[in-house]
Formats: C-alpha cells, structure tokens, sequence
C-alpha cells in the first residue's frame, strides 16, 4: 500500500464528543504501553501505597484478632442497635461491587465499546471490595468459626440452615457473587495472560504467566468459545447485579422495624449500590491513569461517560430518598413518620444532611460538561460521594434501630476504636489487593483494547470511503 | 507426531484473503492463532458454533432446581420448624437462594466447559518452541495448516510464502 491515505474529512460520530482512544498506535506500540505497568519494575509510589495499606491491613487483623478472642462484645453494638459497623460495611463494600460488574458486564451485553479499557479494573475492584465485604457478616456471626453451620452439609447434628432467613440468603448471595466475579474476571484475563507471557524477558515472569495463561494460543477456535462463554458469563453476571443487592435490601426489608420495612428498598439499595461503585471506580482510575500513563486508553471519553453515568444514578438515589420520606409521611403510622423525622431534624440531622449534600448535591456538578472531565473535580466528587453513600448505609442500619417503637430501650450508638480499625483495616487491604492487581496482570485489557482500535480504523475507514464515493457522485442505489 | 506450516500476515484483513485462498486450494485442517478475535474467521474456516451457551443453560436449570429441591426437602420434609405458623414449604422464601444457585452453576459450567473444549489447562504446546510465535499475542496474525506424514511440508510453505507471509516456520510435536 504505498498510495498515500486519503485526505477526506472523517465523518465523526455526532454523539461521540471524545475519542475512545487517542492517537493510532501500532498494535506492538499499543501492546508495549498496556504491559508496561506490569513489566517495569515498581515506582516508589507503589511501595508507599503498599505500605501504607500493609499497614491497615495489620489494623485489620489487630481488629479480627481481639473480635475473635473477646468476641462482638468489643463492638459499639447495643440493644437495640444490634447491628451496625459489621451490617454498614457489609452493605457499603458489597455495594462498591456492584459497578464493576456493571461495567463488565452489562455494557459487555450492550456492546458498549467505551468498556474496554476500565474493565479489568472495575472487575479487580469488585473483587476486592467482595472480599472485603464477605468479612463482616462472618466476623458478626459471634461465632464465625462456625460458618459453615449456613451451608446445607449432612451434619451429624441433624439440623439443617434455616432457609426462611435472609441470612442464609446473603451467604449464598456473596459466595456466588465472588465467585462469578472471579471467574467473569479470570476468563477475560486468558488473553492478555499469553500476552503477558509473550512480552515478559525474564524466564521465571515468562513462566508464571504462562502457568496462568494456560496455554492460551489465541486460535480461531479458541476465540470462537471464549467469546461465547465470555458473553454468557456476562449474561449471568449481569441480573447478579440486581439480585446481590436486592438480597441486602431484603436483610432488612423483611424487618418490621419502621424504616426498614418498605418495598422501595430493592431498587433503592441497588441504585445506590452502582452509584458508590462508580464513585469508587473513579477513585481508583483516575490516579492509576495518571500513575501508569494510561491517558490515551483511558480518556475524556471515559471519564465523560462514568461522570454521566455517577450523575443518573444519583438521581435514582434521589428518588429513592425522596420515596423513602414519602412513604414514612404518607403511611400515616407515627413509628415511620418518626423514624423519618429524626434523620431530618433529630439527632442524625448532621449526618442526613452530610449525605444529601454529598450523594444529591455534588453529582449535580455533573450536567456541565466541562467539569465531567476534570480529574481533580471528577476525584474530589467521588471521594465525596464515596464518603455519602457510606453515611447513607449508617443512617439506615443505625437510625431506625437506635429510636423504634419504645421509647424507653432508646440509645444511640457510638463506634469503638475496634469498629474503627475494622473499617480502616478493610481499607487498607481493598487497596493492597488493588496494588498487587496493578503490578501482577496487565491493568487495562490489551487484546480488547487492540480489537476496537482495529475496529475503530475499520469504521473510519469505511466513512472514509462512503465520503469518497459520495465526492465522485457514486454510492449505493 | 503431528506437523504443522505456520505464516505470519501483517493484518487481520490479510490474514482472512489468506484463509480464504487457503480454503480453495483445498487445505482443510487450518487454524489461526491471533491476538485478538477476527470477525469472519470462524465463518471462513467453517467452525462449529460454540455450544457452551446451551451448556450454561442446562447447568443454570439443573442447579436452579437441585437448591429448590434442597430448600423443599430440608425446611418442609426432613427438618419441619414451624415459625410462627409460616407454611412450611415457604415458596417465596426459596426464591433468591434458587436464583442465585441457578447463576453460580451456570456460570461454574461455562467456565469449566471452555477449558473442556480448547483443550485447556497445557502449559506445552509444539507452537510454543517457536520463538517467533510469542508475537501471535502480541500483533502478530498466524495461520496454521496441519500437514499429513506424506506430504512435504515445504509445499505448503511455499504456498504460504506465496500468498504474502512475512515468516513460514514448521513445528511438530504431539498435540
């Protein structure tokens, strides 16, 4: 080919206000910046982020540690406040989750191009946020050495879980949730794996990655199944989004405490769920982008979109708010009416208006399109919005236990620095998994990235041509 | 022992004219290794479709029903706890934990099914001696054509060489 490329204008996509990719690389060039992060060695920056995680992590086991021996005694936890840091953290990691498999997998179904590029790290991030999340319904059982009491096994004791019981619903909803995670997330990675192992000098790197890419030889055959099974493992990840959570919401719709038990729990609790994930998303992209030089994969497309996204589903979040106030106010029952109205004006006034600031105010911002991509806005909004959406899951799990139905067994609740290390402690290990992620697979998808850059040549160059025939006064009858 | 001709092409567009003038010259046992998937490969090479879809929907509907079972048979037959006076076989109740065990089986099946079918896990492979083939996952478009004991693999390189290849190489090996 050594006609020169022709100089007629591209037709750009009128709604595409960004390219998805900028610049044309080479498919080499493209595939040396997306191993980069994996195959030069750490900066200082990741030690110190490692470290400091590492030691969260330590406060973590610190925390597990005097739990398992002193037991949930150590807790801020009270009667009537049973439940609380083990429930808001459970709610808020599981909750993180959730966009990840969003992004993964719903846009997968949708052919949602923009995906490609944030998805590895949306699914390494529900990972660690499911892991993390598992922990605290374990750790809140009392006894969490006896977990396992949850799963139907033929027990000697002759006495089976209770079905009936939300409970068992979540473990079964988190086990299954991790696991299709896990392995949603590991079949995307087989290509890139065999890449990896292509592109790594030393032998001993070569051969790890060749053990976890398993022999992946990107045969026409191998891709034909892989599409299929990727494609319907995103087809059964994505309803998991919406009945994960759904569950959660059920752990206390099913409550007849007032303030939990309404039907706009569900969808509530999912819409909050994929906006704090978002917001986590966002977290963690944008300064990864920035450490790793992601820019021309991860651009203003991206964060356009995301920024987008984390503004409709804060107006589903709104609504959910909205509804929830309704319903207190028009059920006419004074027991809902007043857990209502102390979140508005009693003693968690504070906090309730933290939140509608933080998760109604703030993705405002959003509708101007200047500011959907400003990084150290977009990041500011989503620590914001992170720390909202937390506050929001305090609100509904402590709120309407501390002030139910007799005044008399009222009292507030009040964390321990045993709740604070739990909370602190999982931090710290989300991010040491989410560190380790981005030095040990390559970060960004390689083989996708590579396939909708060529996809994207394709269609410009067949705008190419339609604007050419049309020049010449041709074109399809 | 099995031998196989590879090629290297430059792009997947040629990588596909390729295959097609392979097929007319009458070569069957082909395959391409690429780094990412070709549109209209698999057409060209007339595979199969994939039956793993079918795959996850019998397994998703077998353990959807298997955890109704177990729900059914412990909290109705062989374990009754009457909570306050709630029906036994409590229908409702059951629903998440069916619905989420259908998608955990499903999902494990598929999973289990791909490596079933492309042969995987194998660390080994003849392709993997050649240092050259690292480039399949990287933007390099292969083609492969398994050649029989009798036929001189030379001939096949020849054709490949002819059609544009930018580096022919022969493996052989076990599969």
């Amino acid at each position: 080919m050594s006609e020169p490329a022709p100089k007629a204008p591209v037709m750009a996509d009128p709604l595409v206000e960004h390219p998805l990719i900028e610049g044309r690389y080479s498919n080499a060039e493209l595939n040396a910046s997306l191993m980069r992060p994996v195959l030069a060695g750490p900066a200082r920056w990741w030690w110190v982020l490692v470290g400091i995680c590492s030691a969260l992590t330590v406060l973590l086991m610190v925390g597990m540690g005097v739990t398992f021996a002193k037991g949930v005694g150590t807790w801020g936890n009270n009667i009537p406040v049973a439940w609380a840091f083990g429930i808001i953290n459970f709610v808020w990691w599981i909750g993180i989750g959730h966009a990840g498999t969003l992004i993964s997998a719903i846009l997968l179904l949708f052919a949602e191009k923009w995906r490609s590029s944030v998805n590895r790290m949306a699914e390494a991030m529900t990972l660690f946020a499911v892991a993390c999340a598992g922990l605290f319904p374990l750790l809140h059982l009392g006894r969490p050495w006896k977990f396992y009491w949850l799963v139907p096994y033929p027990s000697v004791l002759r006495a089976w879980p209770q079905f009936r019981s939300p409970l068992t619903w979540d473990i079964v909803a988190i086990l299954t949730y991790l696991t299709v995670s896990v392995l949603f997330w590991y079949v995307g990675l087989l290509p890139d794996l065999a890449s990896a192992r292509d592109t790594a000098r030393e032998t001993w790197k070569r051969r790890a990655w060749g053990v976890l890419s398993m022999g992946w030889r990107g045969s026409a055959r191998h891709w034909l199944q892989w599409r299929a099974a990727y494609v319907v493992l995103a087809g059964v990840a994505t309803p998991l989004v919406v009945s994960v959570h759904t569950i959660v919401s059920f752990d206390f719709a099913v409550a007849q405490l007032p303030g939990w038990h309404t039907t706009v729990f569900p969808p509530y609790f999912v819409a909050g769920a994929i906006f704090s994930g978002l917001a986590m998303v966002l977290t963690l992209l944008l300064p990864a982008r920035r450490a790793l030089g992601l820019h021309h994969v991860i651009t203003n497309a991206h964060l356009d979109v995301l920024s987008r996204l984390m503004l409709v589903s804060g107006l589903f979040v709104a609504y959910g708010y909205v509804q929830e106030h309704f319903f207190g106010w028009y059920s006419g029952n004074e027991y809902e009416q007043h857990a209502m109205n102390i979140l508005r004006v009693g003693p968690y006034a504070p906090l309730f208006w933290t939140v509608i600031f933080c998760n109604v105010v703030v993705p405002q911002l959003f509708w101007i399109g200047r500011l959907r991509i400003q990084p150290v806005v977009l990041w500011v909004a989503a620590l914001l919005v992170n720390v909202g959406m937390w506050l929001e899951r305090f609100l509904i799990v402590v709120a309407p236990l501390s002030e139910d139905f007799l005044p008399s067994s009222w009292k507030h609740y009040a964390p321990t620095w045993v709740d604070l290390s739990l909370l602190s402690g999982t931090m710290g290990l989300f991010g040491l998994g989410f560190l380790l992620f981005l030095k040990l697979v390559p970060p960004v998808p390689a083989s996708e990235v590579k396939h909708l850059q060529h996809e994207l040549e394709s269609s410009e160059a067949f705008a190419r041509e339609a604007a050419a025939q049309r020049r010449s006064g041709g074109g399809a009858p | 022992m099995k031998r196989w001709v590879l090629g290297e092409f430059g792009s997947p567009e040629r990588l596909l004219e390729v295959a097609r003038a392979l097929r007319e010259r009458g070569f069957v046992r082909l395959d391409a290794h690429t780094p990412f998937p070709v549109e209209g490969l698999a057409e060209v090479l007339e595979l199969k479709s994939s039956r793993l879809p079918a795959l996850g929907l019998l397994a998703g509907l077998g353990g959807a029903a298997g955890a109704y079972l177990v729900q059914w048979f412990t909290q109705a037959v062989d374990w009754p706890l009457n909570v306050g006076g709630r029906p036994l076989h409590s229908a409702p109740a059951f629903i998440p934990i069916t619905f989420e065990t259908g998608v955990l089986s499903a999902a494990g099946a598929v999973f289990l099914g791909l490596f079933v079918v492309c042969g995987l896990p194998r660390v080994t492979h003849p392709v993997f001696e050649l240092e050259s083939f690292r480039s399949a996952s990287v933007d390099g478009f292969w083609i492969s054509v398994a050649v029989e004991e009798s036929t001189p693999p030379e001939t096949v390189a020849e054709v490949l060489r002819t059609l544009g290849a930018s580096q022919v190489s022969q493996v052989e090996g076990e599969e």
